[in-house]
């Protein structure tokens, strides 16, 4: 992985967020324990609790590459200073002659 | 063109074997992704933004049409419908799921292809001329020495792991089209005396640091250019900074250690090389791959064509479109076609699967079933009878491929950014479209001549932004894409880096700032004969720069 990680604060609010070992497509960490490739369902976790779902993440290597935080609001929405490429991420892009 | 022998085939197909079993294991999770990365970077997967990547060597850029169509049949199947052809004369698959991908090399092994040293620190694809073979002013053909040096890099046990990757360009020609003053190393083919041989540049290249390369050798025979490229590499093995991913690359050594101690330590490893060390490439070896590149049995033809003529009268976009994308031919009668990636408003360098497709098809019926891939991330068709370019460009055309743009300013270079990339700061693609806009009345266009934009979403410079006559480097700054103008830049024999003139500008400032930078030069060209580039070294970048930051 070679983006910029930024350490959080513990309480500041984060999602989990990675890639699907098999398709590679990005992945975020519902509330339910499962992964979505949709951002707006995105789990909005702090602290402990954060760092418990980052370590399970991690144990999931058939199924998720690579997660780790990413800031997002109280209400799931995309902030801080990766806010541009995690929104990136999070949309859909460009397909041939331009279109998403 | 080169076709594999029993052992090409053989290694490929076990090289396919072992990356199923590494996929399957990482599928499983018995591979960590810190155990899997090194495996699947060396067989050309990439993990971006939004998928994997799957970058694919094309050998000095030629494809045949059987070879393209198996890309278009990829494109199809395992990816969306397109694929990105690369500054590299390689190609990129976007969207390929890793599950997928060992099915997907064991489809291109069928035609023997593979994605073996498309990543990691090692010997990448030796690029050339994309004219190689036809074009009227090179010397003699390039791509044997290509495919020499290709099959010396390949899986070779010193150079498998240097200090960061490694790029070869090989050009023949006065004019370079290769841009090997860029690279790692760059070969000049010469001949003095009746002797085949090289002129050997090295240390030139983009990225954080660009370097213009050294001269280190003048001319080396061509029964000696492997021992002195392994001499090259040994010294790079030797001493490049592994310490420092952003100082390993060979122009940082050269750099460091200076010009002549560069060159001493070459000349001093290329003399202490025993005999048993040398590299004999027995004179039928390279006769018989020389004869993989033999020209195709052109039909003879009159230096003129009526058909042709009078083809562009009737048409005078036909008649534009000639003016900027035939190139001359060695034999008469006969021209090399760009067929142009960067019609308005499409990322540069795409092509769908059915163009592919007409693309294989045109070189079938007119083109000698040869294609090439341009650093320009242009395809070539390069040789197509006068007779026959009516006819050929209708096809183009109505398969979306007609743009009259071949070095115009739309043709720009681009990256695929922060659309794809993980490492990019910016989007380059959609800022070269808007770029497109402001220039796509045709005869506007063509009225500016030749004029090359080159666009990169990160320092990394991808998108070759240093070499471009104008340059366009997106920065992220606090979350808000900004993007910093260079000018000056070339990629060619008289290579030059361009030079950020000033702020970033934002996005939707780059195509005013780049349409009054264009203006002033018509303005102040002598002639429409003289090229923005050359007003620009005879003014100097001042009132460029005064007039790229002028009130819109």
């Amino acid at each position: 992985m070679t983006s910029v990680r930024p350490k959080l604060k513990p309480e500041t609010p984060k999602a989990v967020t990675g890639w699907s070992t098999a398709t590679g497509r990005s992945l975020w960490l519902a509330v339910d324990g499962s992964w979505t490739e949709d951002a707006s369902r995105l789990g909005v976790f702090a602290g402990d609790e954060a760092e418990a779902r980052l370590a399970a993440s991690l144990k999931q290597e058939g199924i998720v590459t690579d997660p780790y935080f990413m800031e997002v609001t109280a209400d799931g929405r995309i902030t801080g200073r990766e806010s541009l490429r995690e929104t990136m991420r999070a949309q859909p892009v460009l397909a041939y002659g331009g279109a998403a | 063109m080169y076709r594999y022998d029993q052992f090409d085939a053989r290694l490929v197909a076990e090289r396919v074997a072992q990356f199923r079993g590494q996929v399957a294991r990482r599928l499983a999770g018995t591979l960590t992704e810190d155990e899997f990365k090194p495996l699947r970077l060396q067989n050309g997967v990439y993990l971006q933004l939004h998928a994997y990547m799957l970058r694919i060597a094309i050998p000095y850029g030629q494809l045949s049409p059987a070879q393209l169509r198996r890309l278009a049949e990829i494109a199809r199947d395992y990816d969306r419908g397109f694929g990105h052809f690369t500054t590299r004369q390689n190609i990129q698959f976007n969207w390929v799921a890793l599950k997928d991908i060992p099915d997907v090399l064991a489809k291109l092994a069928e035609v023997e292809m593979h994605a073996v040293q498309t990543s990691g620190n090692c010997i990448r694809n030796t690029t050339t001329d994309h004219f190689a073979g036809a074009a009227q002013d090179e010397l003699l053909d390039p791509r044997a020495w290509c495919e020499i040096i290709r099959q010396w890099s390949t899986f070779h046990p010193e150079f498998a792991f240097l200090p960061r990757k490694f790029k070869i360009a090989v050009t023949a020609a006065e004019h370079d089209r290769a841009a090997i003053r860029v690279h790692d190393v760059g070969l000049h083919i010469r001949q003095k005396d009746g002797v085949t041989g090289f002129e050997v540049w090295v240390g030139g290249g983009q990225g954080r640091t660009p370097v213009i390369a050294t001269l280190v050798n003048p001319f080396v025979p061509e029964a000696q250019i492997l021992d002195y490229l392994e001499a090259i590499m040994r010294v790079y093995n030797r001493f490049g900074r592994r310490d420092n991913k952003y100082k390993a690359r060979i122009k940082i050594l050269v750099t460091e250690l200076g010009e002549a101690e560069y060159i001493r330590q070459v000349e001093a490893e290329f003399a202490a090389q025993r005999d048993a060390e040398k590299i004999n490439l027995p004179k039928a070896e390279v006769d018989r791959i020389h004869a993989y590149f033999a020209p195709p049995a052109l039909a003879a033809k009159s230096e003129s064509s009526k058909l042709f003529e009078a083809a562009k009268v009737a048409d005078p976009a036909f008649a534009r479109w000639t003016r900027t994308n035939l190139h001359p031919h060695k034999v008469a009668g006969y021209t090399s076609v760009t067929v142009s990636l960067k019609p308005l408003g499409v990322a540069p360098g795409d092509a769908t699967d059915s163009q592919m497709e007409v693309v294989a098809g045109l070189s079938e019926k007119y083109g000698y079933g040869d294609i090439r891939v341009s650093h320009a991330q242009n395809l070539i068709l390069p040789h197509i009878a006068l007779d026959d370019v009516p006819d050929v460009y209708k096809a183009l055309d109505a398969a979306g491929l007609g743009a009259a743009n071949e070095s115009r300013i739309t043709d720009m270079i681009v990256c695929p950014g922060l659309d794809f990339c993980n490492l990019a700061n910016a989007r380059s693609i959609p800022v070269a479209l808007e770029v497109q806009k402001v220039f796509a009345d045709p005869a506007y266009e063509e009225d500016i001549g030749k004029l090359h934009i080159n666009v990169s979403g990160c320092i990394n410079a991808c998108g070759h932004h240093h070499v471009g006559h104008i340059g366009i480097l997106g920065v992220d700054k606090k979350g808000e894409e900004f993007y910093q103008i260079l000018l000056g830049g070339r990629a060619d024999e008289k290579a030059a880096l361009g030079e950020i003139v000033g702020p970033g500008l934002k996005a939707e400032d780059v195509p005013g700032a780049i349409h009054r930078v264009v203006e002033f030069y018509r303005a102040q060209r002598t002639s429409p004969a003289e090229k923005f580039i050359d007003t620009l070294e005879r003014l100097g970048h001042q009132p460029f720069q005064d007039a790229l930051y002028a009130a819109g």
